[in-house]
């Protein structure tokens, strides 16, 4: 299952960069987020309340990086997890540049789903990603840059390049000096994304 | 298997339903037919305090005719729709579509409402909705709220119900006498959710369809109006040369979710074989 995305966030690097190292800023952004935690320098940990539909669930996720390139890319690998409901694990990677003045982030993620959520399948794994990365989006760009979202560029459901199956992904946005945590920002966004997307495929 | 514990309260007015949804806000769920609620709690994926059960209202279950509209409440199963006489001689496209809804034991518990209100992307009633032009009656504190189908769904499992309303009732317009209608279903199986769908409405005059309606399901979080595809049919003959236009319309709007088994691409041919089906019922409508 891959998906596919792409995001441009009208803010400068620096604010960015500045929204992606508060945890009050991601706090905000990742729909249903609960509470995120640094646990090292490359780990992240969430706790997400996903609410969608009949689906009202609380899963845990956690996130490292690997194949770090500083103003480049980076690959995440995550794992999340919603107890007797099942898990979901994988990998994304992710890329930046700047574009016009914003930055331009793309991603394809890769996962695959196991226990309840399997079973149930993931018929719609790639629309709740995309609701969800679109949630994300919104908030992300209107708390870093309130009122300079440029509404052409809004991650709508016409943004996520709608590939072959895929559970989510989630982006996030930034470009900074090579900061951990704005890929760690990023993932813990990843993770809800395809968590959440997971629950949903009934 | 086995549902978390959970408060279970039967109602026997919409008033009551509405004040326990007010009193509990996101720990109460309606239930209205179960078929997809039981499983959900089953599955543990949602745990309410409180099950609202609104199945003992009488007031949701009939279907009737008032003037030039025909009333379908929401309590109403999709089995009573298949039978209806009435639905078939004032909604047609409705008993078209009832077969493909799942099952026969899911369609005698299922209703009309919960699925509107659930708004599965696969579901067949919103895009049936959508295409006859129905309005979906809300009822909440502040009274009664009429929400025109095409702007009722939002997004995926999201609709314009506020959490504290309860939907109703159903008002679909009665159709004139040129009144056409198609529906089509691609599922792996019979009762399988669909793979790509569509739900068509239009006025016949001689060789022409005018203000034609595809509503197509299960190819975005949402029913896909072809508004492209339809100003291309639009009060003009009908010849092969214009449902190919139609087609390369479609191809031209519609950008189809994939799910595990069918890609995008797959999606979007599928759905343009069905609009061509859809164009040749209709034209040889009754």
């Amino acid at each position: 299952m891959e998906i596919k995305g792409e995001e441009n966030i009208r803010a400068t690097v620096q604010t960015v960069w500045d929204g992606l190292n508060s945890t009050d800023v991601l706090l905000k952004s990742i729909p249903g987020c609960e509470e995120i935690q640094r646990t090292a320098d490359n780990e992240l940990q969430a706790k997400v309340m996903i609410k969608l539909g009949p689906v009202k669930a609380r899963f845990s996720g956690k996130v490292t990086m690997t194949n770090v390139q500083p103003l480049k890319g980076y690959t995440l690998n995550f794992e999340g997890s919603g107890g007797a409901a099942g898990f979901a694990k994988g990998s994304a990677d992710v890329s930046l540049q700047e574009a016009d003045g914003g930055t331009l982030l793309t991603y394809v993620a890769n996962a695959s789903v196991g226990g309840k959520l399997g079973q149930i399948g993931s018929r719609l794994i790639e629309g709740s990603a995309k609701k969800l990365s679109s949630e994300f989006f919104a908030a992300f760009a209107e708390t870093v840059a309130p009122g300079h979202r440029d509404r052409a560029e809004q991650p709508s459901a016409e943004d996520a390049t709608p590939s072959d199956d895929g559970p989510a992904a989630s982006p996030k946005a930034a470009s900074a000096q090579g900061s951990n945590r704005m890929w760690l920002a990023i993932a813990a966004a990843v993770v809800v994304v395809i968590v959440a997307a997971s629950i949903f495929s009934k | 298997m086995k549902a978390p514990v959970f408060d279970y309260v039967r109602v026997d007015s919409v008033d009551k339903a509405i004040g326990l949804l007010q009193a509990h806000g996101d720990d109460a769920k309606i239930l209205a037919g179960g078929q997809t609620m039981m499983a959900t709690l089953n599955m543990r994926l949602s745990s309410p305090q409180l099950l609202v059960d609104i199945s003992q209202i009488d007031q949701l279950r009939k279907i009737s005719v008032n003037g030039s509209t025909l009333h379908i409440g929401a309590m109403v199963t999709h089995s009573e729709i298949e039978r209806s006489e009435v639905i078939r001689q004032h909604a047609p496209l409705l008993s078209m579509a009832v077969p493909h809804i799942a099952h026969k034991a899911i369609r005698n518990r299922g209703t009309w409402g919960g699925s509107l209100a659930y708004a599965d992307p696969a579901a067949e009633w919103p895009a049936c909705a959508i295409a006859l032009g129905a309005t979906l009656v809300a009822q909440g504190p502040q009274g009664i709220r009429r929400i025109s189908a095409d702007q009722f769904f939002l997004d995926l499992y999201t609709t314009a119900l506020a959490a504290d309303e309860l939907l109703i009732d159903v008002e679909i317009p009665i159709g004139s006498r040129q009144q056409v209608v198609a529906f089509q279903e691609l599922a792996r199986r019979h009762g399988d959710y669909a793979i790509a769908g569509i739900a068509a409405c239009a006025q016949r005059d001689g060789e022409m369809l005018r203000q034609p309606r595809f509503v197509f399901f299960a190819v975005a979080n949402t029913p896909f109006q072809a508004t492209r595809a339809q100003s291309v049919v639009d009060g003009k003959v009908l010849t092969p040369g214009l449902v190919d236009e139609a087609i390369a319309a479609l191809r031209g709007e519609l950008n189809p979710l994939s799910d595990l088994t069918n890609t995008s691409a797959t999606k979007l041919h599928l759905s343009t074989v069905l609009l061509k089906r859809a164009i040749h019922a209709l034209s040889a409508g009754h």
